[in-house]
C-alpha cells in the first residue's frame, strides 16, 4: 500500500524550481509505471517516496506509515525493512562479494541471515556460478539481476526501480521488468518503477506521466 | 554478516593501502618504545651501577673515564694509584667505606677485579653458591660470567692480561672458581672478582716473564713493585654528606690523585646524551602524528571514494551509527595491527642492537619499559587514532544520500 498527498519538494539551492507531483494511490499487488523526460523529477519522486529526501510538504504513506514523520533513525529502520530499492546502474558494495552482498542487505534490513534464501535468489536470477565474485567483476546484466536480488531478498513492501533498463537491450529489457513483476507479485509488493523507456509501457496496465 | 566483518572486508579490499597505514604508525611506535626502552636502561644502568659509591679517587686524568672504568667498569682506567696513599685517604674520618680495586686482567672480555671483600656489599651481591677467596689465584664469579661462560665451582680459569679479550697475552697461573654470586642486574654481574693479591701475584710474575727479554726494565719494576702496590682506583662512600664539600677538593688540590663525584659525572653524561633522546622522541612524535594523519587520510578518502557505498548501506537500512562504527572498526583493526607490530618491531631492533652492545661490554643492559610508561604511550596512540577516526567518519554524519546516489549514476 503505497499513498501519498499533495507532495511539493524543492531543492534549497533552486527555490523558485518546484516540484508539485500528482497523487498515488496503489493497493496491494498494484504496480506503477512513472513515465517522464529528463529533468523533470522522476528520480526526486522515488527519493521522496523511498524517505531520502524530505518533502517541503505533503505526505507519503507506506503500509499505513507516514514515512517522513518518523524519527532519523525509524526511518532507516523502516526504509531497510519495507523499502527496495533498485537503480540505473547496480551497484553493489565493491568490497563485498555477491554473497556477501546479499548477507550485509538482510543483516542490515534486521533481517536473520538465512543462507537457503540467498540460495534460493541466486538460482532464480542466475547468479549461482558467480557467488564468490566481486561486484566489479560481473558483466551488466549479472549486475542488473544482483540489484533485483538486493532489492527482493529482504521481502520488502514496496520495490522503487529507477531506470532499471536504460542500458539494456530489448530483449533484457523485457526479461528484467518480468523478473520485477514476478518478484513483487511473489513477495506481494508494489512495484513502482520510474523511467523515460517507453519500451516497458506495454508490460504495465498502470502507468502515469510528469 | 555483521559490521564488522563489513569492516574487515574493506581493509581487505585495500591491501597496500592497509599496509602503508599499519607500516608506517608501527614504525613510529617502534621508535617511541625503542627510544624510551633506551633511555630507561640507560638511567636504570647508571643510577643502579653507583650503588653506594659516592666518590671515585684514581690516577689524574678525565673524571668521566675514571667513574666509566672504576664504576661501571666499560672504559679505559686513567691508570694507578699507590695502595699506601689510598690507604691514607681511608683513615679519614668522613669515610664509611672505602674498597679498592685493581684491574688488569681479564677472562675472555670479562674484567678481573682485584677487590676486597667489601666490593660485593657496594651492590648488596650475595654468594649465590660457594665462599668467598680466602687465598690468591681464587675468584668469584658474576652471574652472567658463569652462565655466558658455562662455568662451575672449581673450574679453573686462564686469565689474559689487558682488559681485552685476546688469545696472545695469557697468563700462565690457573684461577680456580670458588663462589659464584647471585644475579643482581648490576655491574658485578659480568665481573669477576678476586682478591688484590691475585691481581698483585698475576703482575708479579708477569713481569718476571718480561724480565728475560728487557734485563734493564726488571729492576725499575722490581722497585715498583716493592715500594709500593698499586691499585686502580679507590671506590668510597661518605659517613656523613659533609665529606662531599670538603674531600673532592681536599684531595684533588693537595694528591696527585683525583676524587670524581660518580653521580655528577653521570648526570653530566646523561645531560649529552639526553639531547639526542630527546631529539629522537620528538622525531618519533613527529612520525606519530603523521602516521595518523596518514590514517585519517586514508579513512577520510575511503569515506569520500566509497560515498556510494555508504549511501547504499543506507538504502538498506544501515544507520548513520551504524556506518560510524564501520568506520570506526577500520581505524581501530588499523591502529591496533600498528601498535602490535611496532611494539614486536621494536623488541626485534632492541635485541639485535643489544645484542651488538652485549658483545662490546659483556653485559645484557636492557631493561623492560615501565609498564606505566608502556601504557602513556598506548594511551597517547589511542588519542591520535581516535581524533583521526572522529574528523574522518565527519563526511558521513553529514551526507546526504540522495544527492549522493542520483549524481553518481
Amino acid at each position: 500500500m503505497v499513498q501519498t498527498d499533495n507532495l511539493i519538494f524543492h531543492y534549497k539551492k533552486k527555490e523558485n524550481h518546484i516540484f508539485k507531483f500528482p497523487d498515488i494511490t496503489l493497493n496491494e499487488q498494484e504496480n506503477l509505471l512513472i513515465l517522464g523526460k529528463s529533468g523533470i523529477g522522476k528520480t526526486t519522486l522515488l527519493h521522496l517516496l523511498a524517505g531520502l529526501l524530505n518533502p517541503v510538504s505533503g505526505k507519503v504513506m507506506i503500509e499505513g506509515v507516514a514515512i517522513h514523520t518518523l524519527s532519523h533513525w525509524g526511518l532507516d529502520k523502516f526504509r531497510g525493512q519495507h523499502i527496495g530499492l533498485i537503480f540505473q546502474k547496480n551497484y553493489a558494495v565493491q568490497s563485498l562479494n555477491i554473497v556477501e552482498n546479499l548477507q550485509a542487505r538482510l543483516f542490515f534490513s534486521r533481517k536473520s541471515v538465512n543462507n537457503k534464501t540467498i540460495d534460493f535468489f541466486l538460482e532464480q536470477l542466475g547468479l549461482k556460478d558467480c557467488k564468490k565474485s566481486k561486484a566489479n567483476e560481473l558483466s551488466e546484466g549479472q549486475l542488473q539481476r544482483l540489484g533485483i536480488a538486493m532489492a527482493v531478498i529482504h521481502g520488502p513492501k514496496v520495490i522503487l526501480a529507477d531506470e532499471p533498463t536504460s542500458s539494456l537491450d530489448d530483449e533484457n529489457c523485457e526479461m528484467v521488468i518480468n523478473l520485477l513483476i514476478n518478484q513483487a507479485k511473489q513477495t506481494n509488493a508494489n512495484l513502482i518503477v520510474i523511467t523515460h523507456d517507453h519500451r516497458i509501457k506495454p508490460l504495465f496496465s498502470n502507468s502515469i506521466s510528469l | 554478516m555483521n559490521i564488522w566483518k563489513v569492516s574487515q572486508q574493506n581493509i581487505k579490499a585495500k591491501p597496500l593501502y592497509t599496509f602503508l597505514s599499519v607500516f608506517i604508525l608501527a614504525l613510529s611506535i617502534a621508535l617511541l618504545f625503542g627510544i624510551q626502552q633506551l633511555e630507561t636502561s640507560l638511567k636504570y644502568q647508571m643510577e643502579n651501577n653507583l650503588g653506594a659509591i659516592d666518590l671515585v679517587i684514581g690516577a689524574k686524568g678525565s673524571p668521566l673515564q675514571l667513574v666509566l672504568s672504576s664504576v661501571l667498569h666499560i672504559d679505559n682506567p686513567t691508570g694507578n694509584i699507590l695502595y699506601e696513599d689510598a690507604k691514607k685517604i681511608s683513615k679519614n674520618p668522613l669515610i664509611k667505606t672505602a674498597v679498592p680495586i685493581a684491574y688488569g686482567d681479564n677472562y675472555k672480555g670479562y674484567r678481573i677485579v682485584g677487590t676486597t671483600d667489601e666490593f660485593a656489599a657496594l651492590y648488596h651481591g650475595k654468594l649465590e653458591k660457594g665462599r668467598e677467596p680466602k687465598k690468591a689465584m681464587e675468584v668469584i664469579l658474576g652471574h652472567t660470567v658463569a652462565e655466558q661462560e658455562n662455568l662451575k665451582i672449581g673450574d679453573t680459569l686462564l686469565s689474559s692480561h689487558g682488559l681485552v679479550e685476546n688469545d696472545i697475552d695469557l697468563h700462565s697461573e690457573y684461577l680456580t672458581v670458588v663462589g659464584i654470586y647471585q644475579p643482581t642486574k648490576k655491574v658485578i654481574d659480568r665481573l669477576i672478582v678476586t682478591n688484590l693479591k691475585s691481581v698483585w701475584e698475576v703482575h708479579h710474575h708477569h713481569n718476571n716473564k718480561e724480565e728475560h727479554k728487557k734485563e734493564e726494565d726488571h729492576l725499575q719494576h722490581h722497585e715498583n713493585l716493592d715500594e709500593g702496590k698499586e691499585i686502580t682506583s679507590l671506590l668510597v662512600s661518605f659517613r656523613s654528606p659533609l665529606a662531599l664539600l670538603t674531600l673532592p677538593k681536599r684531595i684533588n688540590e693537595h694528591t696527585n690523585m683525583q676524587a670524581a663525584l660518580p653521580k655528577y659525572e653521570l648526570e653530566k653524561l646523561y645531560q649529552y646524551t639526553g639531547i639526542g633522546f630527546k631529539t629522537i622522541s620528538w622525531i618519533a612524535y613527529m612520525i606519530l602524528v603523521i602516521s595518523c594523519l596518514s590514517i585519517f587520510i586514508s579513512l577520510y578518502k575511503m569515506v569520500k571514494e566509497r560515498a556510494f557505498d555508504l549511501a547504499l548501506l543506507r538504502t538498506y537500512g544501515a544507520s548513520n551509527f551504524q556506518l560510524i562504527r564501520m568506520v570506526a572498526y577500520e581505524g581501530l583493526t588499523i591502529g591496533f595491527l600498528a601498535f602490535m607490530l611496532g611494539l614486536l618491531l621494536s623488541k626485534a631492533g632492541l635485541y639485535f642492537l643489544f645484542k651488538m652492545v652485549q658483545t662490546q661490554y659483556k653485559q645484557n643492559m636492557l631493561q623492560e619499559l615501565p609498564y606505566q610508561q608502556f601504557l602513556q604511550t598506548g594511551a597517547l596512540v589511542s588519542i591520535l587514532i581516535l581524533i583521526s577516526i572522529s574528523l574522518a567518519i565527519y563526511p558521513i554524519i553529514k551526507m546526504n544520500i540522495a544527492t549522493i546516489l542520483s549524481h553518481e549514476k
